[in-house]
């Protein structure tokens, strides 16, 4: 959708004569001192899916929020492309563009959501919504009508008429996200939209970006500070620092291989337990902490070395059939299953759950308090592929990573963490 | 030798001596019946009729109005620009002045700082807004501004009767040039003041920039420039005065001809009518101020 590469913005009188300097590798400090221009962004590349959530996250000062600016223009970048998908034109060159066909773009393809919401004070709510369908000409009953299907999207339908200073900050940013929606642009650029809220708002704010984003499917430029923010909507993260992407991956990727001692401190006191997912932390199955015990039926059991009596019987397929605690022959149902049913009671000694791998590790978590047993994961074909038991989950919460290599051989390490 | 000490005893005692005075006053006497004897008619011809058309249509009107309902109005009009409070002390002050005598001198001075102030917004707030658009235009607007304010009003009353003759109009011609330096300056400043985030929200939806300026700016602006238009006002009924001296009627009349005959007790009800007529109109356009959408900014 969108492709940036090499964006360089450079504050100052000559921002020219930074850029032999940053060919040379020199950092944002050294640059200012020696020529007096301060580096906003320095060569950030990266590429926006379809339909993606895609974070951009750094401290104040990294050059996040000048980056997104680059984005729609707002700032003129010094050097680089931003390549956009146009749904009738094919790719266009945004820096390139004259300022009419800028327009143009800001006005029908790329919208935007501010840190401190930026709602005009001397219009009603009603009216901060349909303002991009004013500007785009739209005749007023039309958009007076979209725009209140938008306000109901937020969950303020009935708050049109009023004027943004009489709302709370949680819902002046639910005016601006719909503000943003209502121009149906297939981009949103979000800068910071939930820094200034309070915790309890901003999660409840995640959570309806989360469900409107699963309705809409919009493609998201999402600008935090706040790494589990980034971690619980981003489908991608690019990690900043001085202006630079220092590191770009999924969450789980970043969480679990930090490349950087920056990247690192980050992610130190990250919530693990919503990103890691199962088959990160799961001792894989094909390794020798794993011995096939006998066969029958077309069968083959097999268990754990260091709990011999729970033997999981696979087919040929490596599907689960039947599992067994020493001669007892145990219920097996898929984690959604169980935690979806309604009975809370005893923690249960003859029940096996297994899960996909890309359940998050929370909801194994939850999982295991319903069983005393481990929880086997499977593949998209359901092929057994690792077992999670405790070693693993509190090495998943505390280390953020999979088994070791050193205490347990992992042949199958790298189709695990994949 | 002695010659030059002779020039350097004098450059330092009497060095304006040293050069024939400069001939600014036969300059201006010169540019002055130069402008008169060219443009005389252009002036009577283009300018004078509007001015004293809207004058006369504006005071046709007010004078129509039966004093009751015009205290009832002015009553009506202060409740709805600011509070009944205001609206009760407009219709007392008006009914003051009323009872004083000087009714239809008050609507006659009413017309002419309606009028005044009206061709004061007409030309002034385009310029504030073309100020607020280009720091070059700004700047050279900027010592135009200072001349018009700071002009003594007497120094044009001369040339201005020259050019349009004794009356109503050279008094308004006044009036404008003196009143209108706010309504510039504040709409100017009042653009400016609009915080960059609206400005950037607005141009991230696209926005041109004609839609900004009257979709955000001018109205986030509105506080500031109603500001202005107080000033205008003000500054306008200051006039009403001096524009009496060449011709121009009303409460300031009352006062020059007061003064005139040593008559002082007609002088002060003019002075007074004029006072009650600027707190009146302070109060509603201050009222008017605070009603301005742009105010939550």
């Amino acid at each position: 959708m969108i492709r940036a590469e090499g964006v360089t913005k450079i504050f100052g009188s000559a921002p020219s004569t930074a850029l032999p300097l940053m060919e040379a590798g020199k950092g944002k400090s050294e640059i200012q001192a020696e020529t007096g221009q301060v580096v906003g962004v320095h060569g950030v590349s990266f590429t926006l899916e379809p339909g993606e959530v895609f974070v951009i996250m750094g401290l104040s000062g990294s050059g996040k929020s000048t980056l997104i600016r680059c984005i729609n223009r707002l700032f003129e970048p010094t050097a680089g492309h931003i390549f956009f998908q146009h749904p009738d034109e094919g790719e266009l060159d945004i820096t390139r563009l004259s300022d009419e066909r800028l327009r143009l773009l800001r006005k029908y393809h790329m919208s935007m959501v501010f840190q401190h919401f930026a709602l005009f004070p001397h219009r009603s709510v009603l009216d901060n919504v349909a303002y991009g369908l004013e500007v785009q000409g739209k005749p007023r009953e039309e958009r007076q009508r979209h725009a209140q299907e938008m306000l109901e999207m937020v969950g303020l339908g009935d708050w049109g008429q009023a004027y943004p200073s009489e709302l709370s900050g949680g819902m002046q940013q639910r005016v601006g996200l719909a503000r943003a929606l209502a121009t149906d642009a297939r981009v949103l650029l979000m800068d910071e939209p939930f820094s200034a809220l309070d915790p309890l708002i901003k999660v409840n704010m995640q959570q309806e970006l989360k469900r409107i984003q699963a309705r809409l499917g919009r493609t998201i430029l999402f600008i935090t500070h706040d790494l589990d923010e980034a971690m619980h909507i981003g489908d991608h993260i690019a990690i900043m620092e001085e202006g630079q992407v220092v590191q770009l991956g999924t969450p789980e990727d970043i969480l679990v291989n930090p490349r950087t001692e920056y990247v690192a401190r980050f992610v130190e006191h990250a919530d693990p337990t919503g990103v890691i997912t199962a088959g990160t932390i799961a001792l894989p199955f094909d390794s020798q902490a794993f011995t096939t015990q006998s066969e029958s039926d077309g069968l083959r059991f097999v268990a754990a070395n260091d709990l011999t009596e729970l033997h999981y019987g696979l087919d040929d397929q490596g599907r689960l059939h039947e599992a067994r605690l020493g001669e007892q022959r145990l219920e097996i149902r898929s984690l959604e299953e169980v935690l979806e049913s309604e009975a809370r009671g005893a923690r249960r000694a003859d029940l096996l759950m297994h899960c996909p791998r890309e359940t998050v590790l929370r909801q194994v978590l939850r999982g295991r308090t319903r069983t005393a047993l481990p929880t086997l994961v499977t593949n998209a074909e359901g092929r057994v592929t690792g077992l999670i038991d405790e070693p693993q989950l509190i090495r998943g919460i505390l280390e953020k990573r999979g088994p070791s290599p050193d205490s347990e051989p992992q042949p199958a390490a790298e189709e695990a963490s994949s | 030798m002695s010659e030059f000490l002779e020039f350097l005893r004098q450059l330092i005692t009497d060095p304006f001596g040293l050069l024939d005075a400069l001939p600014v006053r036969q300059w201006i006497t010169d540019a002055v019946n130069w402008i008169v004897g060219n443009f005389r008619d252009f002036f009577r011809t283009y300018v004078s009729p509007p001015v004293r058309g809207v004058m006369g249509f504006i005071q046709t009107i007010l004078a129509a109005i039966p004093p009751g309902l015009f205290l009832i109005g002015i009553f009506l009009i202060g409740w709805w620009a600011a509070t009944w409070r205001v609206g009760l002390f407009s219709l007392i002050a008006f009914a003051l002045v009323g009872f004083m005598g000087v009714w239809d001198a008050l609507v006659v001075t009413l017309s002419l700082v309606a009028t005044a102030v009206l061709f004061c917004m007409l030309i002034g707030l385009p310029l504030g807004i073309l100020c607020s658009r280009s720091d070059r235009f700004a700047n050279a607007m900027r010592p135009v501004l200072d001349i018009m304010q700071t002009t003594p009003p007497f120094v044009y009353l001369v040339p201005a009767v020259m050019l349009f003759s004794i009356g109503n109009v050279p008094g308004l011609i006044a009036t404008i040039i003196f009143a209108m330096p706010p309504m510039i300056r504040l709409t100017n400043l009042g653009i400016r003041q609009v915080r960059q985030e609206y400005i950037e929200a607005a141009v991230a939806f696209g926005s041109t920039p004609r839609q900004i300026l009257w979709k955000v700016q001018f109205p986030l602006a509105l506080p500031t420039i109603m500001a202005g238009l107080n000033q205008t006002i003000m500054l306008a009924l200051s006039m009403v005065v001096i524009a009496a001296i060449i011709g121009a009627g009303g409460l300031g009349l009352e006062v020059y001809a007061g003064l005139e005959r040593l008559n002082i007790g007609q002088a002060f009800v003019g002075g007074i009518g004029i006072v009650l007529l600027a707190m009146v109109l302070d109060r509603i356009t201050q009222g008017l101020g605070e009603k301005a959408p742009g105010k939550g900014k």
